[in-house]
């Protein structure tokens, strides 16, 4: 909501300045979110007097005066043609600052020399000033004004405020509300003129002239009739009031009603009386399907949830939003019905909200307005409408009323209110603060007080409220810190956000990105990972755009996205991860939501290197080692990798990570209908692992294995074996040939090679490491369990040992 | 006491091999041959001294003379090794230092993750304890629990994703809160990060996905003092010792007293800059004393319980910490953007 400065000034006195009051509308809860100054003049500009004007000496176009600033002469010299003597003009005086308001560049005053001759000051356009758009001479000032005399008095400008409004303050939503608290915080009265119920001429009949047909909706309206009115301009002081908060002015009784419901935040509408069928309102609800062209010339079919204000054949207005284009005030209108009236703020809110009309009115109506102010809206209008027009009036108010809100009284007990607001204040000062804000306080003892809230306080119900009027009146500066004391609550069970830290370190440890994507995606990228049929996606009923429509099911989908994304932009090499939740509708499937990480590798391994390093590429076994990496350092035990088919994988590429004998996820390479379109030639692997499986399989404290004492000793075997021998098989073997001593097995290469060992064929070799925990073992025992192995890898395993 | 020429020896010996480590050049280590064994070095000088030497220390001291002299032709030709050797090192060729080492690269924590981190640390050595909730919320822990109306503009299909259902994705992670409290008796001292979701059309301030951290503290008599020292401890653990907080009135539906938070610019600490729009303040977030009627709901006696509750968008922390301007860089994951935390 915008406020005027001048504006308020009229209710309370805010000589503290434009700075303090901001700030201290800001600590009151009213957040100031803009300040814009209108029409003001630069400090050092005063009213000038031309005494003297001479040609300047060196050029045609200047002229060079003799001024007086009311103190004492300067030579000033000028270039506009109508600097002559006699005139009173204004004078920016040595030090002054003007500011050009199209470029918004500022230039000060200073003592100069024009073509040798020297200027003392300058003397000021309309345009100069900011004032107006004439820059075709001097801005000529009224004769009879004192010279020396500053322009600041003569025009003062204005400032206007850009109120944030919290929904739960109506009475904000005016120049008097914000002044009657602001008076409370500056420590001043606030007062309004005097306003009262205007006499009317004749009582004409106004027994027809109002139907409420549904009070509940509309618990009270009041009319009256002003007639042979004259529709004009408004006067200047009044166009100027909405012309200094940014409102248009349209026409005397209109401009009125917009000038009062600024002024005291109560919405008013006008009618033209004799475009009312009957000449009557009849407040009800809409028909069905009932037709309405509204002021700005939007139609609108109703429905009986919607309360309008009809005449006695259609609705004229939509109750408290807006007026129908056919019935309001226009420059041919004689006779007026000023509505001043309170409705239902749901059905207000719920109308608005549905028919996607908001209006001053209706904003003000759907938060709740002050059941007094009503009438003395409707007499500050019609008094004014009096005035201004020449009007008559009528009939007295006719006021149909329903029931009257009720305001309850609230206990307020002193040590409460300290003990909330943390701030010691005595007994004496919470109720100060209660009677500045105007509230009824009532019962005051030793430990409590009775607050009931006037009619313009509709958020105050409970303690609580009132605990929040003392600290903003009292100031939240004046909260103490204090000491933080760590009187915890203990916990003993693990939170689910230190597992997934835990995880989110290690991959970082192991050298990966940490990536963050939308969990709201497209079809597309839902269904992009090959385990989701369309049913199992959880999609939004209203989602922002189609294009965003599903809850991701996988990290895939838009995981790829960034690869994309990553490429496109010559980022190709890639080690990313991303940790986070991932949600399906199928029960059978996965649980509505649950943890999911994706890990991708691609591109060059050390992309920083120059030697051959340089051109490493990831592959299957970087990200196999990777995940053996991490379950090793999580102490997982039992996991490891069998053959999988998986539509997200190239074939023959993909395996299972089976932890503890079930699948915790799958990594290989990318399948290609995937990475076709990417700008890569790099191959790209992929793991998807259920986080709860890695989660779970953690051993938190590892038992200690003594070190060996005695050196070990080593053998080598290599043999021939056909091609479609795995590792896992000969590693599973030579373990189940159950050596004595035997520590470890490693592979230490392998190697295809048609001319020598044959096609179809390849070679491995293995070493062998074995080792006593009790002694050092003998080369004699060492060979006997070597060469039993050598035997049984020839019989059994069918391999040609070399 | 030993013979004079053996004292001559050792003590000519350690020098000799001092300098001999030391050298750097042929020159330096020739020059310490010509001194020791050259033809006018120590051991030729003292072989004439030899004649002199009593018969009972002949043996002895011939013995040192001879390892003495040994001894000496080990240093020296260990130094010329080392000096072929180049560097000192076990190879021979001298390296370009300046190539570019062989990194062993850490990943990189994504800002978001860094902020939540970083805050879940500091609330945790103030006592509160981490909870967390589901992103697929009811209507009831979102928005009835917490005492906000029915027609209130934030439930609309407008600002809210709904499902067929009815269910919701939560809009705060204030339905945490909720979840606590009809879980457990207060005391209840938490803090909850997580993902949230508006209806909001995505610029470079606003993102349909987001992040907050919420906080929870009740307690017998806790107040508003607690909440300003606590956020404050906060703002200054995160964002240094300088920095300091304001609260302003404001209204949530779920906390009465309601304030906004605002901690003074970390651009130019409070004196006004672009950051800031000149106001020295960078706005936070939203906080309060949990509502009585929350309290009700869960069960809590408003008359024995009080606390405070606040949430903090994580993004916008983020931004502040570390100068980023458009929130949607944090989505694109663009390594040349993560790289740089």
């Amino acid at each position: 909501m915008n406020i005027s400065y001048n504006w308020l000034s009229q209710y309370v006195d805010i000589s503290c300045g434009i700075e303090t009051l901001a700030a201290k509308l800001t600590m009151a809860g009213i957040e100031v979110e803009a300040i814009e100054r209108s029409g003001g003049i630069p400090a050092g500009i005063v009213v000038g007097e031309i005494l003297e004007r001479k040609p300047h000496p060196d050029a045609d176009k200047l002229s060079v005066c003799r001024v007086s600033d009311g103190k004492e002469e300067l030579q000033i010299v000028c270039g506009a043609p109508n600097c002559d003597a006699g005139n009173k003009v204004p004078l920016a005086t040595i030090g002054a600052t003007l500011t050009d308001k199209s470029s918004g560049e500022s230039f000060k005053i200073k003592k100069s020399k024009l073509r040798g001759v020297e200027s003392h000051g300058m003397l000021c356009s309309g345009r100069e000033l900011g004032l107006d758009d004439d820059h075709s001479g001097l801005l000529i000032l009224d004769s009879a004004l004192k010279t020396g005399t500053p322009l600041t008095e003569l025009f003062p400008g204005d400032t206007m405020f850009e109120l944030e409004v919290t929904p739960n303050r109506p009475d904000w939503l005016s120049h008097w509300g914000v002044a009657r608290d602001l008076a409370c915080l500056l420590d001043k009265e606030a007062s309004l003129p005097e306003i009262k119920a205007p006499v009317p001429l004749k009582n004409e009949d106004t027994a027809n002239l109002v139907t409420v047909l549904d009070q509940e909706l509309c618990p009270r309206y009041t009319a009256r009739v002003i007639r042979n009115v004259k529709i004009a301009e408004s006067p200047e002081w009044l166009k100027e009031r909405l012309l200094s908060i940014g409102l248009r002015p349209i026409n005397n009784v209109v401009d009125i009603t917009n000038f009062v419901l600024m002024e005291l935040g109560h919405p008013l509408h006008a009618f033209d009386l004799d475009k009312l069928s009957g000449k009557r309102i009849v407040v009800r609800r809409a028909a069905d399907g009932e037709k309405m062209t509204m002021l700005d010339d939007s139609k609108l079919s109703l429905k009986p949830t919607h309360l309008v204000i009809a005449d006695a054949e259609k609705p004229v207005a939509l109750a408290g939003i807006m007026g129908g284009l056919d019935s309001g005030v226009t420059e041919s209108t004689v006779n007026v019905l000023l509505e001043s009236a309170a409705f239902f703020t749901s059905n207000i809110r719920a109308s608005s909200r549905e028919l996607g009309i908001s209006s001053d009115s209706s904003h003000r109506f759907e938060r709740g307005i002050d059941w007094n102010m009503l009438e003395t809206a409707s007499n500050r209008a019609t008094s004014l409408i009096l005035e201004l027009t020449g009007g008559e009036l009528v009939t007295g108010l006719v006021d149909i009323q329903g029931n009257k809100p009720e305001f309850k009284p609230v206990v307020c007990r002193f040590e409460r209110i300290r003990k909330l607001t943390g701030v010691d204040l005595s007994n004496s000062r919470i109720v100060d603060i209660f009677k500045k804000l105007r509230l009824n306080v009532s019962d005051i003892d030793e430990v409590k007080c009775v607050v009931t809230p006037p009619s313009f306080r509709l958020d105050i119900e409970r303690e609580a409220d009132l605990a929040e009027e003392v600290a903003r009146i009292n100031g939240l500066d004046a909260v103490p810190v204090v000491p933080v004391t760590s009187k915890s609550v203990a916990s003993f069970s693990k939170d689910a956000y230190t597992g997934i830290q835990g995880l989110r370190d290690e991959l970082i440890a192991l050298g990966l990105y940490d990536c963050l994507h939308y969990s709201t995606v497209s079809d597309k990228s839902a269904l992009s990972d090959s385990r989701f049929a369309s049913e199992d996606v959880i999609r939004m009923d209203n989602p922002l755009s189609l294009d965003l429509v599903c809850l991701r099911p996988s990290l895939l989908g838009e995981m790829l996205a960034t690869v994309e994304r990553n490429i496109s932009r010559k980022n190709l090499d890639l080690q990313l991860f991303e940790i986070d939740n991932v949600f399906c509708a199928n029960p059978q499937k996965f649980p509505e939501e649950r943890l999911e990480c994706c890990i991708v590798l691609t591109g060059h391994k050390h992309p920083e290197r120059f030697s051959a390093e340089r051109r490493e590429l990831f592959d299957f076994y970087d990200l196999k080692g990777l995940t053996e990496a991490w379950f090793t350092d999580r102490k997982i035990e039992k996991f490891r990798f069998e053959k999988a088919e998986d539509a997200r994988f190239a074939p023959g590429r993909c395996a299972a990570v089976m932890i503890d004998g079930k699948c915790g996820g799958h990594i290989g390479e990318l399948n290609a209908r995937y990475s076709a379109k990417f700008r890569s030639e790099y191959p790209i692997f992929l793991g998807v692992f259920e986080t709860s499986a890695i989660l779970k399989a953690k051993l938190e404290s590892p038992l200690y294995s003594p070190l060996a004492m005695f050196p070990s000793t080593t053998r080598d075997v290599a043999f021939l074996a056909a091609q479609s021998l795995q590792h896992q098989t000969v590693v599973d073997f030579i373990r189940g040939a159950r050596l004595k001593n035997l520590e470890k097995v490693e592979l230490f290469d392998i190697f295809t090679d048609e001319k020598a060992v044959g096609a179809g064929k390849k070679s491995m070799a293995y070493t062998l490491t074995f080792r006593s925990s009790e002694r050092t073992l003998t080369d004699k025992e060492v060979n006997e369990a070597f060469d039993k192995l050598r035997e049984k890898l020839s019989s059994d395993l069918k391999v040609e040992l070399r | 006491m030993s013979n004079p020429i053996i004292q001559k020896i050792d003590s000519a010996l350690s020098v000799a091999e001092a300098k001999l480590l030391n050298a750097v050049t042929e020159a330096e280590i020739e020059e310490v041959r010509i001194g020791i064994i050259g033809r006018n070095g120590l051991f030729p000088a003292l072989s004439k001294e030899m004649g002199a030497v009593l018969p009972e220390d002949r043996k002895e001291v011939g013995q040192a003379f001879n390892t003495g002299r040994n001894r000496f032709q080990e240093l020296l030709d260990a130094a010329k090794q080392r000096l072929a050797a180049g560097a000192g090192g076990k190879s021979s060729d001298e390296l370009d230092l300046t190539l570019p080492g062989r990194l062993r690269k850490l990943g990189h924590k994504h800002p978001v993750t860094k902020v939540i981190d970083d805050s879940v640390a500091i609330f945790r050595r103030m006592g509160f304890i981490v909870a967390d909730g589901p992103e697929i919320e009811t209507v009831y822990h979102n928005f009835d629990a917490l005492n906000t109306p029915a027609d209130h503009p934030s439930r609309d299909p407008g600002d809210t994703f709904y499902f067929k259902d009815g269910r919701l994705l939560r809009t705060q992670t204030s339905p945490v809160q909720i979840r606590v409290m009809e879980s457990q008796e207060p005391p209840v001292r938490i803090v909850a990060p997580g993902r949230c979701f508006r209806r909001d059309t995505p610029d470079a301030t606003h993102s349909m996905n987001f992040h907050q951290i919420e906080g929870l503290y009740i307690d017998r008599d806790v107040s508003l003092a607690d909440l300003k020292s606590i956020l404050q401890a906060y703002a200054r653990e995160l964002f240094g010792p300088n920095v300091s907080i304001r609260l302003r009135p404001h209204f949530f539906p779920f906390t009465e007293p309601s304030v906004e938070y605002d901690f003074s610019c970390i651009m130019c600490g409070g004196k006004g800059c672009n950051v800031c729009k000149q106001s020295g303040w960078l706005e936070i977030a939203g906080a309060g004393m949990v509502d009585p009627n929350v309290l009700k709901a869960v069960g809590y006696d408003p008359e024995i319980w009080s606390g405070f509750a606040f949430g903090m968008g994580i993004e916008r922390i983020a931004m502040i910490r570390y100068r980023i301007n458009d929130i949607r860089l944090l989505y694109e994951n663009d390594t040349r953007f993560l790289e740089q935390f």
